[in-house]
């Protein structure tokens, strides 16, 4: 796939955008980097269907969600999907200096370390949280016994990774506290401005978006992870207003911050 | 203060205080923020509580890991970032999550994974710090910790065979380096003239891949084409670990000084024995021969009355 056969193509029409089955099977993760990706699209005005899959995991070049589908081209996660966009000709980024690019990439790799590794120990290591809702969530397609073993192998895959990386011992009021130093730094960062990087909304707040509103209306066991994010004021007034500015409208079915809380719809 | 605080890590080499990343950010820190360490280099391993390496042992307290240090040491108020904003803070903990996120993939691939490197650099000089029988094992289990951690983070498909993953990480690691190079400008450190925490934590990466070496550098050589990061590294390595660029270490610099002091006295005293006698040489007469017939005339005159009073 070189670079100028990519450019050739305009952004069609039919670009689709796959993720997992949005009631019964996708986790918190995964519906964050889904967030993000949709989010980054509608700020740069390209159109995207999105479509639920239950082997959307499997149909993804990298095995990570989401995934785009465009033209005859298959790009799977926010970063190559940024460059992909990119070779097209639409970026968020182009007007922002070489200091504050790499002020950008920093803080989208902080929120990769930190939030999407918390959310993943959340997700596979906490065993409560693993046993009532990951487990019956990730195998809900599919029949007994395989849900089981899909979903074993999943989390000894994602606890390998985290012994690699040196998350195995951590306990979760220490996850949580990483959660709220992340927090905050993205608070100090963002101040009072509209978006990071002041007027125009970028990648980085694309992917902040993504993780911070998945944490808002995703109900848990606890509420420790979303009160986390509730200490920031100024972090849930951007999750809700880039919500009006770029959701509200398009996507029927999506319910705003303010209905899911009153609601206390479950994900289960 | 209460009784000082000893550090254990590894031992240093090649100019560096410390060959390991995390053990040098943590001595960096403490140098910064002018908390009393004793540092103890490990001669056998196994006495180090849990293995993981570096640890400050403190009069009621254990603690492992750098961010974990630093931050006890913040609570004993040897704070180096106390004149940051918050927003300053906040981008501390970024580019600290990039250089974990891109940098120390390179970092361990390059003295853990390449076989040349590891073979003929990292493992000897590993091996020679740990007690036998642990030497024969422990460099082989650091290898592959490191080569488990590259593969279970950036080695998932598209990326099959480690080659690929290898491009990968050095090319993320080089932009690393460009993007920290652009942030650090001209300026002495990265926020202003007094280091902080980001400083060390950039120190601690930087300088191994600046100042080990290896045989196969392409990192290094990327490394040294941005000059601003050399300087900062060569900078911090002169003000705060008293050592010169060229690697003598503080005892032999000591005793350099000791020995230049010595000959400077020894040359003033030379000079000094060669002004007395330039005096003297002055001050005595000028004729010789008259003042000799003089003295004769003196000498026999007195020498006969010697003489006299000699004779019995």
């Amino acid at each position: 796939i070189s670079p100028l056969s990519t450019a050739a193509e305009p952004w069609p029409e039919n670009a689709v955008l796959y993720q997992q089955l949005k009631d019964e099977q996708i986790l918190l993760s995964d519906n964050a980097s889904s967030l993000a990706v949709q989010a980054f699209l509608q700020m740069c005005n390209l159109p995207i269907q999105v479509v639920c899959r239950a082997n959307a995991e499997y149909m993804s070049p990298s095995g990570k969600l989401p995934f785009i589908h465009v033209g005859n081209q298959v790009v799977s996660e926010l970063g190559p999907i940024v460059q992909f966009v990119k070779a097209k000709g639409h970026s968020l980024s182009d007007g922002l200096d070489e200091v504050q690019k790499a002020e950008m990439k920093a803080y989208m790799e902080l929120v990769n370390n930190m939030l999407l590794t918390a959310e993943l120990y959340l997700q596979w290591c906490d065993d409560v949280t693993v046993e009532e809702i990951t487990h019956p969530r990730y195998g809900s397609p599919y029949p007994w016994p395989l849900n089981r073993i899909l979903s074993y192998q999943k989390q000894w895959e994602v606890r390998r990774k985290m012994k690699a990386i040196g998350w195995a011992g951590k306990t979760l009021e220490q996850v949580l506290e990483d959660v709220d130093q992340c927090c905050q730094a993205l608070s100090q960062r963002l101040g009072t401005q509209p978006y990071f990087f002041n007027k125009q909304p970028t990648e980085l707040d694309a992917l902040v978006f993504g993780h911070l509103f998945t944490i808002l209306t995703t109900q848990l066991i606890t509420d420790e992870l979303s009160e986390k994010v509730k200490n920031y004021s100024n972090l849930t007034a951007f999750c809700r207003r880039i919500e009006q500015q770029y959701f509200e409208g398009h996507d029927k079915d999506s319910s705003t911050i303010a209905d899911r809380c009153a609601k206390r719809s479950l994900l289960r | 203060m209460a009784a000082p605080m000893e550090l254990r890590c590894w031992a240093g080499g090649w100019g560096l205080p410390s060959v390991h990343p995390q053990s040098l950010t943590v001595m960096a820190y403490a140098k910064f923020s002018g908390a009393p360490l004793t540092v103890n280099t490990i001669s056998s391993s196994w006495k180090a509580p849990k293995g993981d390496i570096p640890v400050l042992i403190s009069e009621d307290s254990v603690v492992s890991q750098p961010a974990k240090i630093l931050n006890f040491l913040r609570k004993r108020k040897y704070n180096a970032d106390y004149e940051l904003s918050a927003k300053q803070g906040a981008d501390t903990l970024a580019y600290i999550a990039l250089l974990e996120e891109k940098l120390l993939p390179a970092l361990l691939h390059t003295f853990w994974i390449e076989a040349e490197n590891y073979c003929s650099v990292t493992k000897p000089w590993f091996a020679s710090r740990i007690a036998f029988p642990l030497s024969l094992y422990l460099p082989g289990k650091m290898s592959r910790e490191a080569l488990n951690r590259i593969l279970l983070t950036k080695g998932g498909p598209p990326l099959y065979s480690l080659t690929e993953v290898e491009a990968q990480v050095y090319r993320d690691a080089k932009e690393c380096l460009n993007l920290l190079s652009k942030r650090l400008g001209t300026s002495q450190f990265f926020f202003g003239d007094t280091p902080t925490t980001l400083d060390a934590f950039v120190f601690g990466f930087l300088a191994p891949v600046y100042k080990v070496c290896f045989p196969r550098v392409q990192l290094q050589e990327h490394l040294k084409q941005l000059p601003n990061l050399c300087r900062f590294c060569d900078d911090i390595l002169t003000c705060y670990f008293r050592l010169s660029v060229s690697g003598h270490s503080p005892a032999g610099q000591d005793t350099a000084d000791a020995n230049l002091q010595k000959l400077t006295q020894l040359v003033n005293k030379e000079s000094n024995l060669i002004e007395k006698m330039d005096d003297n040489l002055r001050k005595s007469p000028q004729h010789p021969p008259r003042k000799l017939t003089t003295l004769k005339l003196a000498a026999g005159g007195e020498e006969t009355s010697a003489l006299d009073r000699l004779s019995p």
